[in-house]
């Protein structure tokens, strides 16, 4: 029986170093969206339906070096299938696609100031002023 | 004609610099701080299209005068687009889009597709006046923008007739959650100028007046439903090229009950579409019925099935689009069906190849087909295309 395990185990002890760590959506203000559902954040990153559930206008941001890995996880989707869909909705006069943000302070920056918008960064880069919304699991 | 050709090009001068006046005022008022408040954008295609045909040539929409005969063409496909996207504050908006294409002057000049100002007054809630895009249908208002769908083109049994480029009016849309879903509904009414060219000889400018219907729509995980219906007043002055009734006269029958056929007043467009996107699978399907006043019908539909594995998507559609106009006899109605396999390779996440092959069975001849003989009763033809799509 051992000899079976131990392969087993190896395999699995390598996935999970393979597992690469999760993604939190991020807001400044939580009073704006204590926690958000993953309908929720696709609808607003997927740009179908930008409300907070306080009412407000969601502001979403994506961050280029992790956009691929967040939709990916998100919606199985790869860029060009997001950009395919963005370019819909852009060419036919329905929407604006989330503000691409270059680096992860640049997105810390932006949701400090603005109190609808809403990022994604790695998990293990949260900052004590953003609040996690959601977390999505890869 | 040559008054109209200069008039979009004096709206781009006057909105553009509109709305440059504009520009100092917004600069304070972003929705996102540092989010640049002007945004220039555009999409467009490189087509070729192969017609094995040498008794009638495909056009792409009846606002084609010409279409791609026997041989190689790239004027059906071929285009680009513009657009500009200023956000004025948190709840106002202007665009524009222009399109370069092979439209009813028989040439490339650009036009101008759009022009509105948006109030966005909640994130529910849409309201849009000026020049529109027609969105009856599903993806009637993406149509142009390859990359943002799998074929080639829309099918053109359902998306070459009963197509207009633009509405002149207002809109609303309404969106919320419903269920587990999101709901929303949308509402318009205006007007538009539609140029049909019938034949080589028999050309209609359509004013359409009393333009109004909506749409209502459901997307619940992969799913995505619309039920749509749109009215209008239709009234269609006919012009007749002579010279191409001297040179081929037998056709004078055939234009006349063209022209007949769409010399109605009034017409009612229904339409039911969905879309289901899961995992790698991709389906869109369409079906449409309308009618107008003289009790024609046209009934269009299409079917496509796409499967995404790696940066490929293969695909196959059935298209089909079947007239029925009463006062035309029997055999003068327009059928014909169409099988497409193709498949959009993505190079790059701007930037996709694809290559589509059509085989149209033609069984009633009359729309859609230019430089026919009287006589041609029609036929199962190929076509061949390429196609590189981009966005910027």
């Amino acid at each position: 029986m051992s000899r079976v395990r131990l392969p087993a185990i190896m395999a699995l002890l390598l996935g999970s170093a393979m597992v690469r760590a999760d993604i939190a959506v991020v807001t400044h203000d939580a009073s704006h969206a204590v926690h958000l559902s993953r309908h929720q954040v696709i609808n607003i990153f997927m740009g179908r339906y930008r409300q907070l559930p306080d009412g407000g206008l969601a502001l979403p941001i994506d961050l280029v070096g992790l956009k691929d890995r967040f939709y990916r996880a998100l919606v199985d989707r790869d860029l060009a299938e997001i950009n395919a869909l963005r370019a819909r909705q852009v060419f036919s006069g329905q929407g604006s696609p989330p503000y691409q943000a270059d680096a992860p302070e640049e997105v810390a920056a932006l949701v400090l100031q603005n109190p609808g918008a809403l990022g994604y960064v790695d998990a293990a880069g949260v900052t004590p002023d953003q609040q996690i919304v959601f977390m999505l699991h890869e | 004609m040559d008054g109209r050709r200069v008039r979009p090009v004096g709206a781009w001068r006057y909105l553009l610099s509109l709305l440059l006046s504009l520009l100092p005022v917004s600069a304070g008022a972003q929705a996102l701080a540092g989010n640049e408040p002007l945004t220039v954008s555009g999409f467009g295609t490189l087509g070729v299209i192969h017609n094995s045909s040498s008794e009638a040539a495909f056009v792409r929409d009846l606002g084609q005068p010409k279409g791609a005969g026997e041989g190689w063409s790239a004027r059906v496909d071929t285009l680009l687009g513009g657009q500009v996207d200023l956000k004025l504050n948190d709840r106002f908006d202007v665009t524009l889009q222009g399109i370069s294409r092979y439209h009813h002057e028989g040439d490339f000049s650009p036009e101008l597709t759009w022009a509105f100002l948006r109030y966005t007054p909640s994130p529910g809630w849409q309201l849009r006046a000026g020049r529109l895009g027609w969105d009856s249908y599903l993806f009637s208002e993406s149509r142009y923008v390859g990359y943002a769908y799998p074929w080639v083109r829309p099918p053109v049994d359902h998306y070459g007739i009963l197509q207009l480029d633009y509405i002149e009016g207002v809109d609303v849309t309404y969106r919320r959650p419903l269920g587990s879903g999101l709901a929303w509904a949308k509402l318009f009414a205006g007007r538009s100028t539609s140029h049909l060219v019938l034949s080589e000889a028999l050309s209609a400018e359509m004013d359409i007046s009393n333009l109004y219907g909506g749409h209502l729509n459901y997307a619940l995980g992969p799913w995505q439903f619309r039920a749509s219906y749109a009215r209008a007043d239709s009234d269609a002055d006919f012009s007749v090229d002579r010279e191409a009734f001297a040179r081929n006269p037998r056709t004078l029958v055939l234009n006349t009950l063209i022209g007949r056929a769409f010399d109605y007043g009034a017409i009612e467009l229904y339409s039911l579409g969905m879309t289901y996107e899961q995992g790698r699978w991709q389906v869109q399907a369409m079906q449409n019925r309308s009618t107008t006043d003289s009790e024609g019908v046209i009934d269009s539909g299409f079917v496509s099935l796409g499967y995404r594995t790696g940066q490929a998507t293969p695909y196959v559609m059935f298209s089909r689009v079947r007239t029925s106009f009463p006062e035309i006899p029997a055999g003068e109605s327009f059928r014909q069906r169409t099988w497409s396999l193709g498949m959009r390779y993505d190079v790059a996440t701007n930037l996709a190849l694809k290559t589509q092959l059509d085989r149209v069975h033609v069984i009633r001849p009359g729309l859609l087909w230019r430089e026919t003989d009287a006589d041609w009763e029609g036929d199962r033809i190929t076509l061949v295309s390429l196609g590189l799509d981009f966005i910027f």
